[in-house]
């Protein structure tokens, strides 16, 4: 119960995160409206006819600088543009410096509105200095209107929420098993007729088949905010994989040093180095997650969740004949 | 409290007690941390590609587009594929010839998006190889932040020297960042044009800062008569240019700062840096709670700590002493990455500061973590209560910080003054207030709690967490004009909340003032009412009306009174934002009726805490209705003042 709950407040925060990080990250997601820019400097006529192609933005033409940031500075215009020319060895630049308000909310907007001005600009100058260059530039594809969030929500968000469950069994299962041993309960356990190995099997089972439901939660619940998720299948498969994996490196710490404070400590930081290390593998397995559910996984990426499978049940089999042959007196 | 003795129990707790880790255990740790240290840099240059594939391109080898889509790791290229492919999701994108198709699904026009910025970083790496670099790159800008002191003018108090913020971290400044820094420094921006910008281009051109091949080398001449000649020029923009690059030859104009270079280089500010500031200076913490929760929860499992609680030292020795060592580790580990991280970014010794700033920080965490261990029953309720503790510290430390830009908002997480002192920036007195004084206040509130709790009959029996809070509540509570003192001393965790919620709301726009009411209504309800109920609970007082009219007047007066540390807001213009004011400063303002204005809170508040202390005299159901009403009212009370007077 509580864990749903905190799950649930992680899930907030990263939805916040969603929102807040890539409307930040993406500034042109944040509503616009027009823009005036003031622009002033001997290259007016070029950047006046730049802003007019560009969609959002009004040109307001000084005489000179000052006057522009006057203007500015009294509110009138939201960004100046102050062009140049520039001598360099190999022809003339335009040089343009661009004055945007600092500590305002719109900056980004601005920014990003004076970015794609100057951009065209550029494409025009490129243009008439074709002759100089080798390379001609491709055509880039027209805006389209695509949801900033989409990336970012496939390739962290849904990884991030798949594997919180799994780090977070491995955790309970040293908490669960620790604290038996510290608490001397693990004594009375063993007093009933069960072996070490029934302990371990309930403990861990309990762990693993938690993982997956809560990761089909977040899920279905992605699902009825509109997000579509493919292979689900495949993806609990995969949690489970490694959730057992988490958990039977849980059970191994507890065991070994029958501590909670050093399990806990050993297993962050295994789990992470184990996560990091995951990097060599030609997929890590968020890219796996990631694949799976936008639905662009290959052979490859179904091989690798079979590949987690296989492993995990072989590690558990391992860790089970250990329990099997481990002296309970020695905790 | 006896300082001998409160040492050594702290020596105990280092020697015995930190035996839980042993020897081998740290070995094993150090060994895997240098092995993490080892992965660290390959997962950073080779680009930890989560995004690898995600996007199918049907392109021909003959389009022109084939590089493009094949030097892309995010995207894959199919092959035998055609049009109907689009529709039944087995590609995103189809490209023939010049023609580029997306499928009809959000993931189509992602994939189209992506594309697009993906043949514009291919088109500016191609002309990166041109030998004519200025004909591949003929425009140059150069961004800059300036204050409009027309609008909003007393939103920041800084000087736009400050706010620059990369000059000084990210170090390289090339050609054109001379002029951005003449103007700024030597005329405060705006006013000075003709000559402080002319200037530099002067520079510009004599240091031929285009000659063939490192477009990005930089003027070092023309850096260092700025930074001579005028005065309002910061010594972080000097270090910064003083350390200069030679520009990459994929990226001739670029030096990564988002501030300068072709127009494809320049980026809105992004707080990229307040990121991983929050990942390195949290992290280490969140393996210190979990030490210290261990410790402390392992003082209640089998009475262990009865052993020290029947010793002849008090409460406060044990906790102090059992706190100290990780406190002081806490606090020796921020120092060096606060050192280490001010040497890389300034070059010199310092840091000061951010340490100053990092500690309440490290209070905040340890004193949460302690309630925690003296609330929890087993160590997997602990864990959980760790990872709460570390979701909601992380993200008060972060998502202020996010906004760089907007000073008021980002000063509420004392991550922003260790950014500022990595920018070797001055912080005033007032914004060093506002920034760590709610969370120290806070911390040394959670350890008040939990001191509380540190007694016999709560350490060692298995209440549930509710009941353990609300003993933690009712505890200093005997006689009534203490409740309005606990709820003065809860203040300052409703203050940290409200401002996490304006951190976290304010950019949502229009809707984001409505939200912040109802998250203030809910909070300084609950924040006056919670322990009057515990107390009733506890019996502490008689069940009758009169005693809850009583009760609410003190509640609601000492809210009163404390909430003038929401004045602290004004130390850096906080109400200047509209959101700002309708959180915190609610009716306080000055005017011809300053004591309407002064009378009306102050009315709100005790009428309020009556409503919701008369439902708690009943039970739990009548006091969740009670303060639902009370929400309401206090609601309703703060969107009017707000829509009257915003």
């Amino acid at each position: 119960m509580l864990a749903i709950l905190i799950q649930l407040f992680i899930a907030a925060f990263s939805s916040f995160l969603v929102v807040g990080l890539t409307s930040m990250y993406d500034p042109s997601s944040i509503e616009g409206g027009q823009i005036n820019v003031g622009i002033a400097g001997e290259t007016q006529d070029k950047l006046v006819q730049a802003g007019a192609r560009e969609e959002g933005i009004t040109v307001l033409q000084f005489q000179s600088e000052e006057d522009a940031l006057a203007a500015f500075d009294r509110g009138g215009v939201d960004a100046v543009l102050v062009g140049r020319n520039t001598p360099t060895e190999q022809g003339t630049r335009v040089t343009v410096e661009a004055i945007v308000p600092a500590e305002d909310l719109r900056t980004t907007l601005i920014v990003v509105q004076v970015r794609s001005m100057l951009t065209e600009l550029e494409r025009s100058e490129r243009i008439l200095r074709s002759d100089h260059l080798s390379f001609t530039p491709l055509q880039v594809p027209g805006e389209v209107n695509a949801s900033p969030q989409f990336g970012f929500t496939y390739t962290i968000l849904i990884p991030l929420l798949l594997f919180l469950p799994a780090f977070i069994s491995g955790s309970i299962v040293v908490d669960s098993f620790t604290e038996e041993i510290e608490r001397g309960t693990l004594e009375l356990l063993r007093v009933a007729p069960v072996s070490l190995t029934d302990i371990v099997d309930g403990k861990a089972a309990g762990m693993i088949l938690i993982a997956p439901g809560q990761a089909l939660l977040w899920l279905v619940l992605l699902r009825l905010n509109g997000i579509a998720i493919s292979h689900i299948v495949s993806l609990l498969v995969l949690v489970s994989a490694l959730t057992t994996i988490t958990v039977v490196i849980g059970l191994l710490l507890g065991l070994a040093t029958g501590n909670r404070q050093q399990a806990q400590l050993l297993y962050s930081v295994i789990v992470l180095l184990l996560f990091g290390a995951a990097l060599v593998l030609p997929e890590h397995p968020a890219t796996t997650i990631a694949l799976l559910a936008v639905d662009s996984a290959t052979l490859s990426s179904f091989a690798y969740v079979a590949m987690f499978a296989v492993l995990a049940v072989v590690l558990y089999g391992v860790t089970r004949q250990y329990v099997a042959q481990f002296d309970p007196e020695s905790l | 409290m006896r300082p001998r003795k409160l040492v050594r129990i702290a020596i105990w707790e280092v020697t015995k007690n930190a035996g839980g880790i042993d020897r081998r255990t740290l070995t094993v740790v150090l060994f895997a941390m240098g092995l993490f240290v080892l992965v660290a840099p390959m997962a950073a240059s080779g680009g930890v590609g989560l995004d690898d594939g995600i996007y199918r391109v049907s392109v021909d080898e003959s389009s022109p587009y084939y590089d493009v889509a094949a030097a892309d790791d995010t995207f894959r290229v199919v092959s035998d594929t055609d049009r109907s492919d689009l529709t039944d999701g087995r590609a995103e994108l189809l490209i023939e010839g010049q023609r580029i198709e997306h499928a009809p699904s959000p993931k189509g026009l992602a994939a189209h998006e992506e594309f697009r910025t993906t043949v514009q970083r291919y088109n500016d790496r191609q002309l990166g190889l041109e030998a004519n670099n200025t004909a591949a790159f003929p425009v140059a800008v150069t961004l800059e932040f300036v204050k409009q002191s027309g609008l909003g003018n007393a939103i920041g108090v800084n000087t736009p020297e400050e706010t620059q913020p990369d000059d000084a971290t990210t170090g390289p400044g090339d050609g054109t960042d001379g002029s951005g820094d003449s103007t700024d420094g030597g005329g405060d921006g705006t006013d000075d044009s003709g000559g402080g910008t002319a200037e530099p281009d002067d520079g510009t051109d004599t240091t031929a800062d285009d000659s063939a091949g490192d477009g990005g080398a930089t003027d070092g001449s023309d850096d260092a008569t700025d930074g001579g000649s005028d005065g309002a020029e910061t010594s972080g923009d000097d270090t910064g240019d003083g350390s200069q690059q030679i520009g990459d030859i994929t990226a001739p104009l670029s030096d990564d700062d988002g501030l300068s270079g072709s127009p494809s280089d320049i980026d809105p500010p992004f707080p990229f840096q307040s990121l991983i500031l929050a990942f390195i200076f949290v992290i280490p913490l969140n393996f210190i709670i979990q030490a210290y929760g261990s410790t402390m929860l392992s003082e209640r499992l089998n009475r262990r700590g009865e052993l020290l609680l029947v010793s002849p030292v008090t409460r406060l020795d044990i906790i102090g002493g059992k706190t100290l060592p990780y406190f002081l580790g806490a606090l020796a580990i921020e120092s060096i990455i606060a050192v280490a991280l001010v040497f890389v970014a300034r070059g010199e010794l310092g840091g000061l500061l951010s340490v100053l700033a990092m500690t309440p920080l490290v209070l905040l965490f340890l004193g949460s973590t302690f309630l925690g261990a003296m609330f929890a029953r087993s160590f997997k309720e602990l864990t959980f209560v760790t990872v709460t503790i570390t979701v909601g510290l992380t993200s008060y430390a972060f998502v202020p910080a996010i906004f760089t830009d907007v000073n008021a908002i980002a000063l509420i997480s004392p991550l922003t003054l260790v950014v500022r002192d990595l920018q070797n920036e001055a912080v005033t007195l007032a914004e060093f207030t506002f920034s760590t004084l709610p969370p120290l206040l806070a911390a040394l509130v959670l350890f008040g709690l939990g001191t509380g709790l540190y007694r016999e009959e709560d350490m060692f029996d298995q209440r549930a967490i509710p009941g353990k809070a609300l003993d933690a509540l009712a505890g200093p509570i005997s006689k009534p004009w203490h409740v309005g003192l606990m709820t003065a001393v809860l203040i300052p965790f409703v203050f940290v909340v409200e401002l996490l919620a304006i951190a976290v709301l304010f950019a949502l726009g229009e809707i984001s003032v409505v939200l912040i009411l109802i998250v203030v209504a809910v909070v300084e309800e609950i924040g006056k009412s919670l322990h009057v109920y515990a107390s009733f609970q506890h019996h502490r007082f008689e069940r009758t009306g009169r005693t809850a009219v009583a009760l609410g007047l003190f509640s609601g007066l000492g809210f009163f009174v404390a909430e003038k540390i929401g004045l602290l807001a004004q130390l850096v213009d906080l109400p200047e934002l509209a959101i700002g004011e309708a959180g915190l400063v609610g009716g306080a303002l000055v005017g011809p009726l300053v004591l309407l204005f002064l009378f009306l809170p102050l009315l709100l508040h005790t009428v309020t805490a009556t409503i919701s202390t008369l439902g708690a005299t009943r039970g739990r159901r009548t006091y969740l209705l009670a303060v639902a009403v009370a929400i309401a009212v206090h609601f309703g009370y703060n969107l009017t003042v707000v829509t009257l007077l915003v």
